[in-house]
C-alpha cells in the first residue's frame, strides 16, 4: 500500500469508530442545546407558527419582569446551600463512624444505601404519604407537636421538607464516596499522629481531612451540580408548592414550556440555567483543587 | 480486630439510626397490606388482616407485565448501545495521539457539564422530527446521547491502563479494526464495563423526566415510573393502590441491587471519583 493509501485507510477507520459516537452526541445533545441557545432569542409558542425573532427580549423579561424565575432562582439558591452542607457533613460523619471496625459495618452501609437505588419520583410520593398520612397517625400515638404541622402546606415548612427528603435520599451515594476516600488514607500516618499525642479531633482536622480532600471535592461538586438542577423529587413531593415556594429553576423551566407553552421563553430560561451551573462548577473546582494535598 | 467490642455502644447507635433511616419505608410496605380504610384509620399499626388484593389490583391497573418489559427494552437498548459506542469510540481516541483525537475526545465529553435540562425542550422537538417519540426503542435510542460522554470518559481512561502490545499483536493476526476490537480489547475493559452498566441502567430504570417527555402520547409505551406518577398524579390518592404499586416499581431495582451490591457501589463510585 502506498503511504497516502494508509492514511487514508487509517482515516477511515477513525471515522468509523468514532463517528456513530459522535452522532449520538451531535442529535441528543449538541442541536437540541443549539436550538435553545438560537430559540431563546425567538418568541415561540412550540406548535404551528414560526419562532419570531426578539432579540434580548426574553433576557429582559426573565431578569425584570418574572417573579416566577426570581422566585425560584431564590429557591434553588437556599436549596443548594443546604442540600450541599448537610448531606456532605451527614455523609461525612457517618463514614468516619461506618469506617470503624464494628459489628454488623457492612449491613449498616447497605442500610444507608438503600434510598439511594429507589428512583427520585418514587421517593417524592413515598415522603408525601408520609408527610400526610404518616404523620397524622404517629401524632396521634405520640402527640409530639412538630408532628402536627403542615410540612407540605406551609412554605417555610415546605422548603425544610423538600431538603430533608432530597438529602435522606442523597446520603448513601456520599456516604459511599467518603467511604472509599477514608480507604485510601494509609494507617501509619493516622497512627503516627496518634502517637504524637493528637487527639481523635485533631487528627481528623489535621490528618484524615486534608488527606481525604480529592473525595470532598468530587462530593461536593456532584452534590451542587445535582442540587442545582433539582427535578424529580420536588415534582412529585410539592410540584412547586405551595405557591412558588419550592418551584426549582428546573422545574421552573418544565412548566415555562411545558405548561405555558412558551418554548422560547423557557429556552431562554435553560441558557441561564446552563451558565449558572458552569460557572459555579468552574468556580467550586478551581477553589477546592488548591486544597488538596498528597499524602 | 480487638477493638470491636470496644465500639458496641457506636454499633448500637448506628444501628437504631439505620431502623429510624428506613422507617419510612417499612411503613410503605406495611401499608400495602391493608385496606383503603385502615391506611386512614392509622398507617403505624401493623395489618390487622393481611390482605394481597392491592398487589393484584396494581399488578392489573398499572398492566405490569407490560410496563415491566418496556422499561426493560428502554434500559437495554439503551445502556447496551452506550455501551458499544463509548467503547469502541473511547479505544480509538485513547489509542491515537493526534489533535483531531483530542478534539473528538473533548467534544465528546463536554455535554457532561450540559444540564439535561437546559437542553430537554429542544431534544423534544427533535426526537419528534425523528419519529423516536412515543416508543420505548426510541427512548432506548435517545438515552445513547445521553450516556456516551461520561461512559467515553470512563472507557478512555481505562484503556490508558492497557499495554499496547495487545492491540499491535492483533494487527499481526490480520483482524479487521472491529473484530480485533470486540475478539481481544473488548475482555480486557470488563472491570470498567461493569461499572459502564451498573451506572447506566440504574439510572435508565429510574428515569422520569425523559420518559415524561417523549412518552407521553402513547399510553401503550408507558415505564414503571410513569404508572407511579399515574397513581400519586390523581386528585384523591387511593394510598393502599399506590403503596402497592410503588412497590411493583421498586421491587426490579432492589432485586438488582442485591443480587450485584458489590458492582453497584463500586460502579457509582467509579463513576463520579473519575469525572
Amino acid at each position: 500500500m502506498t503511504v497516502l493509501g494508509k492514511r487514508i485507510a487509517r482515516g477511515v477507520e477513525f471515522a468509523a469508530l468514532t463517528l456513530p459516537a459522535v452522532a449520538a452526541i451531535v442529535v441528543v445533545v449538541m442541536v437540541p442545546f443549539g436550538m435553545s441557545v438560537v430559540n431563546s432569542f425567538m418568541k415561540w409558542n412550540g406548535l404551528d407558527k414560526k419562532p419570531v425573532f426578539i432579540g434580548l427580549a426574553n433576557y429582559v423579561e426573565l431578569f425584570t419582569d418574572d417573579p416566577n424565575l426570581i422566585a425560584a432562582l431564590i429557591f434553588t439558591l437556599f436549596f443548594t446551600v443546604a442540600m450541599v452542607v448537610l448531606t456532605n457533613v451527614i455523609a461525612l460523619l457517618l463514614a468516619l463512624a461506618l469506617n470503624q471496625p464494628l459489628r454488623g459495618r457492612n449491613l449498616l452501609r447497605a442500610a444507608f444505601y438503600v434510598p439511594n437505588i429507589i428512583s427520585l419520583i418514587v421517593i417524592g410520593y413515598i415522603w408525601r404519604f408520609i408527610f400526610s398520612k404518616g404523620f397524622d397517625s404517629m401524632y396521634a400515638a405520640t402527640g409530639f407537636a412538630p408532628l402536627n404541622l403542615s410540612w407540605l402546606g406551609d412554605p417555610k415548612l415546605a422548603f425544610a421538607s423538600t431538603v430533608f427528603v432530597s438529602v435522606w435520599q442523597a446520603v448513601g451515594f456520599y456516604l459511599v464516596i467518603y467511604i472509599a476516600g477514608l480507604q485510601t488514607i494509609p494507617y501509619d500516618i493516622v497512627e503516627a499522629a496518634t502517637l504524637d499525642g493528637a487527639g481523635p479531633i485533631r487528627r481528623f482536622f489535621d490528618v484524615t481531612l486534608p488527606l481525604l480532600m480529592p473525595s470532598v471535592t468530587v462530593a461536593v461538586f456532584y452534590s451542587l451540580s445535582n442540587a442545582l438542577k433539582t427535578f424529580d423529587v420536588i415534582f412529585s413531593l410539592t410540584y412547586g408548592g405551595p405557591g412558588t415556594a419550592t418551584t426549582s429553576i428546573a422545574l421552573d423551566i418544565y412548566k415555562t414550556a411545558f405548561s405555558d407553552s412558551r418554548f422560547g421563553y423557557g429556552m431562554a430560561k435553560s441558557v441561564v440555567l446552563f451558565l449558572l451551573i458552569l460557572v459555579v462548577g468552574l468556580l467550586q473546582i478551581g477553589f477546592f483543587k488548591k486544597r488538596e494535598v498528597e499524602s | 480486630m480487638t477493638r470491636a467490642p470496644r465500639l458496641g455502644w457506636l454499633s448500637a447507635i448506628l444501628f437504631a439510626l439505620a431502623i429510624v433511616y428506613l422507617y419510612p419505608l417499612f411503613l410503605v410496605v406495611i401499608n400495602s397490606f391493608k385496606g383503603f380504610a385502615e391506611i386512614m384509620a392509622n398507617v403505624i399499626a401493623l395489618p390487622s388482616a393481611p390482605t394481597l388484593d392491592n398487589f393484584a389490583n396494581a399488578f392489573k391497573r398499572m398492566e405490569y407485565p407490560r410496563l415491566f418489559l418496556n422499561t426493560l427494552i428502554a434500559t437495554l437498548v439503551g445502556t447496551t448501545g452506550v455501551v458499544l459506542l463509548s467503547s469502541v469510540a473511547g479505544h480509538k481516541l485513547s489509542r491515537t495521539k493526534t489533535r483531531l483525537s483530542w478534539i473528538v475526545f473533548i467534544f465528546l465529553v463536554a455535554p457532561m457539564m450540559i444540564p439535561f435540562h437546559s437542553f430537554m425542550i429542544g431534544l423534544v422537538k427533535v426526537a419528534k422530527s425523528l419519529h423516536l417519540t412515543n416508543s420505548v426503542w426510541g427512548l432506548g435510542v435517545l438515552y445513547w446521547g445521553l450516556g456516551v460522554p461520561l461512559a467515553t470518559f470512563m472507557f478512555h481512561g481505562f484503556v490508558k491502563t492497557i499495554p499496547t502490545e495487545l492491540d499491535e499483536s492483533a494487527i499481526i493476526d490480520g483482524c479487521g479494526p472491529l473484530r480485533k476490537f470486540f475478539l481481544v480489547i473488548f475482555p480486557l475493559l470488563k472491570p470498567v464495563t461493569v461499572s459502564v452498566i451498573v451506572l447506566n441502567a440504574m439510572w435508565m430504570w429510574n428515569d422520569f423526566l425523559l420518559p415524561l417527555l417523549v412518552l407521553s402520547g402513547n399510553k401503550q409505551a408507558m415505564t414503571l415510573q410513569l404508572a407511579a406518577y399515574n397513581f400519586f398524579g390523581q386528585y384523591k390518592v387511593e394510598w393502599n393502590y399506590a403503596m402497592a404499586g410503588v412497590l411493583l416499581t421498586l421491587l426490579p431495582a432492589i432485586v438488582f441491587y442485591l443480587a450485584l451490591q458489590r458492582q453497584i457501589i463500586e460502579g457509582m463510585v467509579a463513576g463520579a471519583v473519575k469525572s
